[in-house]
Order: C-alpha cells, then sequence, then structure tokens
C-alpha cells in the first residue's frame, strides 16, 4: 500500500470518526452525569437538522402535514446554525422534563429509562416525519467561496479531503477542549461530577441537582443540533430517519470509548471512522456491520470500553 | 280480481320497472387502479407519475372514455416499501375491485407485489420497473418501463462519443435495492462488450451519506468514466462528493437518478450527467404534443420521463379496453373474466404514445416485456448558480 | 372483517411478543428476537424455493412445519452460541449487545448471495389458498407456546428465572446458576422466534433484510410494556390489541367515520402512537396493563357464586 493512499485512508477514518464523534460528545455526557443511555440524542439531533433548516428561509416540500410551509424570514447560515441548536437544546429540556424526570423521581431502573427513551425517539422522529415528509433537504451552502476539497498531499500526489469534513473536524476538536474544560477546571463542572457520583449526597450537600440536570440536557441537545446541521451540511438531510441510524452506531461509539468518558467519546469516534475508512475494497459491502461487531466484541471482552473505568457491582 | 291481487301485480310492475330503469342506467366508470409512491422517499418519483396517470385520465375521458364509458383511478398509495405496496394492491384487487392496476414505483416493490395479483389474475403494467425478471413474475406482469438491459447501454455510448479516448470506467452501485443491482450488471456487461477497461466496482447502500471510502478507491484507479446505479438521494450525494474530492471525468448515471429531483442536492455537481432516457419532450407525434401541451399548462415545464411513462401506462389500459369492448362487450362480462381477457388484449397490441410506438412480447409464464422503438440519451445542465438545470437531449 | 384479518399477522406478532416476553421474565431486556425471525423466515424461503422444487398447486402443510422445525433448531444453535458469552452481560449492557447482533445479522442477510441480498427471496409457495387459512398455524402456534409459558412459569426454572428477575445476586448465593437459566429463556426465545419467522415467511410470500430489524424490536416492547410484563398474558394481550387496533381503525378510517387527518394519522402515525405508549408506560404503568394482581382480580370475582 503506497504513502499516499495510506494517508488518504487515514485522513478519512479521521472525517468520519470525528462525525461520530461529535455526535457521541453529546451522548455521553448525559451518560456522565445521570447513567442513562439517552437514545433521543438521535432524535434531538435530528430536530436540530429541521430547525437549522427552517431558520435559514427554506421551504418544506410536499410530503407532510405544513407541506411548502417556509419561515417569513431568513438567517444567514451560522445564526440559523445557532438558533437551530437552540430550537433542539429546548426538545432536549422538555423530553428531560416529561419522560426522564419523573423516572428518576422514582429510582427506576436505568434500563426502564432506556427503554422510554428508546420509545421518545421513536416517536419524535415520526412525528418530525409527519409533519415535514422523508425528502432530502440541503442548506444554503455557507462554504460556498471556499475550494470544495483541502489538499493534503502534494500536487503530484493529491491526498483530499471536503471542506466541510474538514471543518467538522475542527468543531469537534474545539467541542471536545470545551467540554473537558467545563467538567475539570469550572466550578459546574465540579458540581456535575458530584451529582454524577452521588445524586442524593449532592444534593444533600447543597447542589441544586435539578438545575445541573437540566443544564446537562441543555448543553447535551445543542451539541446535537450542531451535529445535525454540520452533518446536515455535509451530506444533505437525507430524512428524519438518518438520526435514528446515527443513534445506533453512536451506541457503538460510546462504549468503545467507555461510558460517559468525554475524551472516550472522541477516542471511540475516530477508532470507528479509522475502522470504517480502513475496510478492504473488496469487502466494503460489509462496512456497516463493523461498528456493531467492534460493540459485540467490546461489552463481550472490556464493557467499560477503553477510557472507562471497571464497573464494581457493589452489593 | 280482488284489490289486494290487482294492487299486489301493481307492485310487482313497478318493481321490476325500476330494476329495468336502474339495469338501463348509465354503466359506472371503469375502476383502473394506481398504486405508486405517493409518501416516503421516493414519493417524488410518485408524485411525477400520479400527475401522468391523471392527465390520461383526464385525457381519455374527454376523448370518449371506452367507447362512451368513462374510467376512473383510484389511487392507493404504495409508498417507497414492500408491505405498504402489498397492501395497496390488495385493497385494489379485492375492495376497490378494479380492472388492472397501474404500479409499483420502484421494481423491489414489484417482486414483492405483483405477485398477490398474479394470483388474482389481475393485470399489472409497471410504469417504472426495469429490473431483470419483472416481466417473468408471472402472466399478469407488464411493463411499459424499457428494460435497463436496452436503455442503459446508451448512456455508456453516448460518453465514449464525447471523450474518444475513454478507456477505464468505474462502476458504483447500491446493493441493496433490487433494481440499482440489476441495472448496474447491464451496465457492466455494456462495460465489456464496449472493450473497456471495468477497473473497479464499489457498492454503497441507498442509505449511505458519506462516500469518502469509495470515492478514494475509484479515484486509486483513475477512471475517465464513472457509473453510478443508486437511488434520488444517495445517488446524487455521491455524484456531488465525488466531484466535491476532483473527478474531472465523464459521469454516468441511472434510472434512479432520472429526475430532476437530485438536482437541490447537488446543485452546481449535478452539471454533466448523462443518463439513459425512455421518454424525450422533444420526440414528435400528435399525442406526446398534445400530452406536453396539458402538461405545460399545469406544471409551466417538459414533463419528466415518470409521468409520460405513467400516462403510456393508462393508455394501454384504455385502448385495450376499446379493442376488448369492440370484441365483446365488456359491460356483460363478469370482473374475473374481463381481468383475463383484458390482460390477454393488452400484451397482444401495439400503441402509439408519448413514449414512442410500443408493443409487447411475451413467453411462456410472463407477462407483456415492452418493445419501443426509439431511445434517449440526455445530459444535465445546471445553471452557474446551481439552483435550476435541465435535461438537455444528446441523441 | 375478513380482509382485515388477512391482510395482518397479528397473531403471529403475539407469538413474537412472548419471544421478548422470555428473556424478561429472567429480569433480562433482550431484543435479539428480530434477529432470530429473520434467520427463521430465511430458512424457510430458502428450503421452500430451492431445496423443495415448488410444484403446481399448494405446498404441502407438512413441509412447513418441517421448516418451523428446521428454522427453531437453527436458531437455538445460534441462540445457543451467542448466548453463552453475551448473558454474562447484565442490564443495558445485554441490550446493547443483542441490538448489535440484531444489526450485524441484517448486514450479512443484505450480502450473501443464497439470501438473495438486497432483492430477497420472492414467490415463496403458499401452502394455503387463501391467507385466513393461515389461522390453522398462527392459532396453534399461538396456543401451544402460551400452554408452553403458562407451565414453565409454575415449573421450578419458572420461578428460578422469576428470582433472578428480582434479586441475581442473592438467587445465585441460593444455588440458582443464573447463566444457564438465562440462556435457557434466551435460546427458547430464540427458537420461537425462528419458527415464527418461518411461518411469515410464507405468509408475507416475500423475505429480504427489511424484515426482523430494530423498528420490530421498538414494536415488540411497545406490546410488553403496554400489555404487561408480569405475566405471559400481557405481552400477547398488547401485541394483540396494538397491532389489530390501528387496522380496525385503519378499516373504519374508510368508512368516512373519522375526518381525513384522524385516519390519515392511525394509518400512517403508528409509530409515533407506539413510541408515547412506550414513555407513557414507562412511567405510569411499568409493568403493564395486565399484571399478576389484576389477573387474582378477575379470577376472585369470576370465582363468586351467584
Amino acid at each position: 500500500m503506497n504513502r499516499t493512499f495510506l494517508l488518504q485512508q487515514v485522513l478519512n477514518g479521521l472525517a468520519i470518526g470525528s462525525v461520530y464523534a461529535i455526535f457521541a460528545l453529546g451522548y455521553t455526557l448525559i451518560f456522565s452525569v445521570l447513567r442513562i443511555i439517552n437514545f433521543t440524542h438521535g432524535a434531538i439531533f435530528t430536530i436540530g437538522a429541521y430547525a437549522t433548516y427552517a431558520l435559514t428561509g427554506s421551504q418544506f416540500g410536499i410530503n407532510g402535514l405544513l407541506a411548502g410551509a417556509a419561515l417569513p424570514f431568513r438567517l444567514p447560515f451560522v445564526l440559523a446554525l445557532l438558533g437551530g441548536s437552540i430550537v433542539a437544546a429546548l426538545a432536549g429540556v422538555i423530553v428531560e422534563r416529561l419522560a426522564f424526570r419523573p423516572l428518576r423521581a422514582r429510582g427506576a431502573d436505568p434500563l426502564l429509562t432506556l427503554v422510554s427513551s428508546l420509545g421518545v425517539a421513536v416517536a419524535l422522529v415520526n412525528i418530525t416525519q409527519y409533519l415535514f415528509g422523508a425528502e432530502p433537504y440541503s442548506y444554503p451552502d455557507p462554504l460556498q467561496g471556499l475550494p470544495s476539497a483541502v489538499n493534503f498531499g502534494t500536487a503530484a500526489a493529491p491526498v483530499l479531503v471536503r471542506t466541510v469534513q474538514v471543518v467538522i473536524f475542527g468543531v469537534s476538536m474545539v467541542m471536545l477542549v470545551l467540554l473537558t474544560y467545563l467538567m475539570n477546571a469550572t466550578r459546574t463542572g465540579k458540581a456535575l461530577r458530584a451529582v454524577a457520583e452521588d445524586m442524593t449526597t449532592s444534593s444533600l450537600l447543597g447542589i441544586d441537582t435539578d438545575r445541573l440536570v437540566l443544564l446537562t440536557f441543555v448543553i447535551s441537545g445543542f451539541l446535537g443540533g450542531v451535529t445535525g446541521t454540520l452533518i446536515g451540511l455535509s451530506v444533505g438531510v437525507a430524512g428524519p430517519y438518518f438520526g435514528i441510524a446515527f443513534g445506533l452506531k453512536g451506541l457503538a461509539v460510546i462504549v468503545l470509548g467507555g461510558l460517559g468518558d468525554i475524551p472516550g467519546a472522541v477516542v471511540g469516534g475516530l477508532i470507528i471512522g479509522l475502522a470504517e475508512a480502513f475496510v478492504p475494497a473488496q469487502y466494503i459491502a460489509y462496512r456497516e456491520a463493523v461498528p456493531f461487531a467492534l460493540l459485540f466484541v467490546v461489552l463481550l471482552v472490556r464493557p467499560q470500553g477503553l477510557l472507562g473505568r471497571a464497573q464494581v457491582q457493589k452489593v | 280480481m280482488s284489490l289486494r291481487v290487482s294492487v299486489s301485480i301493481s307492485t310487482i310492475a313497478i318493481a321490476v320497472l325500476c330494476c329495468a330503469m336502474v339495469g338501463l342506467a348509465a354503466d359506472p366508470p371503469i375502476p383502473i387502479g394506481v398504486s405508486v409512491a405517493q409518501t416516503g422517499p421516493v414519493a417524488l418519483a410518485g408524485q411525477e407519475q400520479v400527475l401522468g396517470a391523471q392527465i390520461a385520465e383526464e385525457y381519455f375521458n374527454k376523448h370518449g372514455g371506452v367507447n362512451g364509458r368513462p374510467i376512473k383511478l383510484i389511487f392507493q398509495d404504495g409508498g417507497s416499501d414492500e408491505p405498504t405496496a402489498i397492501n395497496a394492491f390488495q385493497n385494489l384487487i379485492n375492495v376497490a375491485k378494479v380492472v388492472g392496476i397501474m404500479g409499483p414505483s420502484l421494481s423491489q416493490q414489484a417482486f414483492a407485489a405483483d405477485p398477490f395479483a398474479v394470483r388474482a389474475k389481475v393485470p399489472v403494467i409497471g410504469p417504472s420497473n426495469t429490473a431483470k425478471g419483472i416481466a417473468q413474475i408471472g402472466e399478469f406482469v407488464s411493463r411499459v418501463s424499457s428494460p435497463v438491459a436496452i436503455v442503459a447501454p446508451n448512456a455508456v455510448k453516448a460518453a465514449m462519443e464525447i471523450n474518444k479516448d475513454l478507456k477505464k470506467v468505474a462502476v458504483l452501485y447500491a446493493q441493496n435495492d433490487a433494481f440499482n443491482k440489476s441495472e448496474t450488471e447491464t451496465f457492466q456487461q455494456a462495460v465489456k462488450d464496449l472493450k473497456l477497461e471495468l477497473a473497479t466496482v464499489q457498492t454503497f447502500q441507498t442509505t449511505d451519506t458519506d462516500f469518502t471510502a469509495q470515492i478514494t478507491n475509484v479515484l486509486n484507479v483513475k477512471p475517465d468514466l464513472v457509473i453510478v446505479s443508486g437511488l434520488q438521494v444517495d445517488g446524487a450525494n455521491l455524484v456531488k462528493q465525488l466531484r466535491d474530492l476532483g473527478y474531472k471525468g465523464l459521469i454516468v448515471g441511472g434510472n434512479g437518478v432520472n429526475t430532476a429531483a437530485i438536482f437541490p442536492i447537488c446543485k452546481a455537481k449535478c452539471d454533466g450527467i448523462l443518463i439513459a432516457q425512455a421518454y424525450s419532450p422533444a420526440y414528435k407525434s400528435k399525442i406526446n404534443d398534445e400530452f406536453k401541451s396539458v402538461y405545460k399548462d399545469k406544471q409551466k415545464k417538459d414533463p419528466p420521463q415518470f409521468s409520460a411513462q405513467a400516462f403510456t401506462g393508462i393508455q394501454v389500459f384504455v385502448e385495450a379496453l376499446r379493442a376488448l369492448d369492440k370484441k365483446s362487450p365488456i359491460a356483460k362480462m363478469e370482473l374475473a373474466a374481463l381481468r383475463v381477457e383484458l390482460n390477454k388484449q393488452l400484451i397482444s397490441g401495439t400503441y402509439d404514445t408519448p413514449l414512442g410506438e410500443i408493443s409487447f412480447t411475451t413467453g411462456p409464464g410472463m407477462g407483456g416485456e415492452i418493445v419501443q422503438k426509439q431511445a434517449y440519451v440526455a445530459q444535465i445542465k445546471m445553471d452557474p448558480d446551481g439552483t435550476k438545470g435541465t435535461f438537455v437531449f444528446v441523441k | 372483517m375478513a380482509s382485515f384479518l388477512a391482510t395482518y399477522d397479528f397473531l403471529l406478532v403475539a407469538v413474537l411478543a412472548l419471544t421478548l416476553y422470555l428473556p424478561l421474565m429472567a429480569g433480562q431486556l433482550s431484543v435479539a428476537s428480530p434477529g432470530f425471525y429473520a434467520l427463521g423466515g430465511y430458512i424457510a424461503a430458502i428450503m421452500s424455493t430451492k431445496i423443495f422444487p415448488p410444484g403446481p398447486g399448494l405446498y404441502p402443510v407438512s413441509l412447513v412445519l418441517l421448516e418451523m422445525a428446521v428454522a427453531a433448531v437453527v436458531s437455538g444453535v445460534l441462540g445457543l452460541a451467542v448466548g453463552v458469552p453475551a448473558l454474562r452481560l447484565r442490564g443495558i449492557f445485554l441490550a446493547l449487545a443483542t441490538i448489535a447482533f440484531v444489526q450485524i445479522l441484517g448486514v450479512v442477510a443484505l450480502n450473501l448471495d443464497v439470501t438473495g441480498g438486497a432483492i430477497g427471496i420472492f414467490g415463496i409457495p403458499q401452502p394455503f389458498s387463501s391467507a385466513i387459512q393461515y389461522m390453522w398455524l398462527a392459532v396453534p402456534l399461538l396456543v401451544v407456546s402460551m400452554l408452553f409459558v403458562a407451565r414453565l412459569e409454575r415449573t421450578r426454572t419458572g420461578r428460578a428465572l422469576v428470582a433472578l428477575r428480582e434479586d441475581e445476586l442473592a438467587a445465585a448465593a441460593m444455588g440458582i446458576n443464573p447463566t444457564y437459566h438465562k440462556v435457557l429463556a434466551f435460546t427458547t426465545s430464540a427458537m420461537l422466534a425462528g419458527a415464527v419467522g418461518a411461518v411469515s415467511a410464507h405468509f408475507i410470500n416475500t423475505w429480504n433484510s427489511r424484515q426482523g430489524t430494530f423498528d420490530t424490536s421498538v414494536n415488540l416492547m411497545a406490546f410488553v410494556l403496554v400489555g404487561g410484563s408480569r405475566t405471559f398474558v400481557g405481552p400477547v394481550v398488547g401485541g394483540l390489541v396494538l397491532t389489530a387496533l390501528p387496522e380496525a381503525l385503519r378499516g373504519i378510517a374508510g368508512v368516512d367515520v373519522l375526518p381525513a387527518w384522524l385516519a390519515a394519522f392511525l394509518r400512517d402515525g403508528r409509530l409515533i402512537i407506539f413510541g408515547i405508549l412506550i414513555a407513557i408506560g414507562t412511567v405510569f404503568f411499568p409493568h403493564g396493563l395486565i399484571t399478576p394482581g389484576l389477573l387474582r382480580r378477575l379470577g376472585r370475582r369470576g370465582a363468586r357464586p351467584g
């Protein structure tokens, strides 16, 4: 395998992986604080993408209840992205209040919360489909002025990566740094980690657990919205169901990296991205099975993931 | 005669008279079923088919229907997946009791739903099923969409005319869709027959959104031509990413991307895609001119292939019904017998349609395979800002 | 009425709901059933189209039963192979492992030639001349599975499973082998799912990788959550009601009784309704509507004299 090809595969893997990583960050954040798997992350991600689309003033197509609807104003892409992500954060908060809080109040098994989140995710995605149809949409391109790919090689042996993927990689690194800073170097972060350790004791110590849980969902939802929009920018919004597909793959990413571990989410994402990129050309049909095969193996061999701590069963 | 007896006789007489009058009342319109993708990802193509069928209904009813009797189209959404298509077919066969069905939209759905029509002995005309083996599903399955085996190689030949030095070809196809799998076999065979080098074959899924891995493999073999067999969303995304990553050669697209619905996805990068066509608005014939003008009145643009094929499907049913009615009045036929006779009649006819002159060939155990005289190739031309585009015919 | 029964395999779906219930008796959430269901369907499809040459006329019912048996055995073996390593996992981890299993099976099914790849296998021979006659297979299958599970609940194994569900550590400390019992429940569930798949392949007439996916798992979870997760009657009733009801409503919708938007919603919005039911179910009735308590009360009322 020559060097150019190898470099190309590595960069492809990092590009795909950073998409998974940025999705997994929000996913794992909730687990890190609340010890639950929030499958609705995929649905929130979808809602963010659709909200941004609406905020760019674009029109919705012929399917769905709101056929042909369009907002009367149009925002430039970056503002629409922020707005859409705020909508996603709000959606996350609503889900938390309605679906998770009652379960938390009665100390329900995390398994029950997982099942509930599955139901909510499916309901949300189908409501989105019902309202907006399953047509593909694209955003008005903010990167139009830039060249469509960045060359990491030479003119003679080009190693190209699409510009939008470079942007996504950049954003995921920035998110990682910000989140790690938040969790480790701020007071809020310390409070969040206290809540993760033991919610009852934290609240006894005067920490407003309720507000912190809310904050967690706001951050996670916002991240989800950003992710959804960026991916929509890269490959178009292919219909609400792409949130579910991502939700499933995201499970593989966060388990591989370690449930609840924030750098772990990024590591897991990049590893799975690289694994997918290095599937030999003749087996490319089986590429979709790779993340799930990895998930299965990790669960059997090292369920706490690469960077997680082993879970000790207390009697 | 006593009063009671005369009253009874009068009542019976009036009743008989009423029944006779009801019998003499105008025959109800002939129901023809249409089951295409009105919802789901394929709905964009399905909507074009609905429009084509509706134009046909109006047109033929205005021109006398079936020897004086109007037709009525019964629409049952076939969705974009097999169970929905199956349910739609069963509803049309058993509940709406149609004389024939036009549909479904996807070859994949046809393999699933058509067998139910075959068992119920109801004629089916596929308006857009182009995979191999559709007419072989059963005696009651016919299609007016030229099989990909006939149509696809034309696009490759057109590419060779544009680039005389064309040697290396890379093929990509969606492996989780019956139609695309069938289409790629034809493309690959055509590449071999035309003595070109098949440098690599890559697969993807219709649900994929990122094609970097496949594109890397393709660019690695430095092809002069890339052939893509996918559905609208994945196909268009693939082309966009292919161009993004620097591919400058020719692209041939299959029937899955043969729709203006791909323009919003690949925008300016859709420019230049060559696609074989089963229909050309420029084809000169009386019926095509009339169809085109009705369509243009409604939509302000030329009719797309899917609408023309849907129109043709209804036309075949109507003209076959007319011919059958002349031989033996269909008003007197039982539904079951009517369906069987209609099937035989439609397969044996020739038709002058917007697609051109068509007829059917058949064989043991199969229905009508279309024989179409005309074939076309178009190339997509996009405006520089990427919002509007047209299919420009090159052959 | 007949057409609604014919277009829907709700009896088979009720049996599938039992396959989710079996591991749940031991406190294990396993959504692997759709994978075995798909496998069973492929076995029946391959056997009836490639191995036994399809002759004229109807396909013999005895061969369908044979296919069901083969499907059950193969699913059982695969269930053992997957279950023994996987069932050492607990709670969420097991659920995730079973999700991964179903996804992997789906990709494999999509790519093998013998399964027909993307096209799948179509034209599966029919053992009956009309759809409603499938009742001859579906009803006995449902009744037998219900009887089996009812018996199981009363035997020692059944009580062991319940003990595991209540407190795995305590049960293990008292000498109940957790892995053995969990694998037993999982494998039995796999065999049942495989048999259902075999019948469904004939019923639906075509089989491809779109049968038996993650969506199916969500449906099954709705049945168990709403119907009841503590007694075998629950998932069955949940399955029957939740699949038959929208179809019945779809039938009513056709009669123009409901306003158009509601009719369309009931037809297309089924997954929305299921999703919301799951969410509500976990909060307000986590053990489902049909609980052992309810059954006891109904039994008492029936036994009152006069």
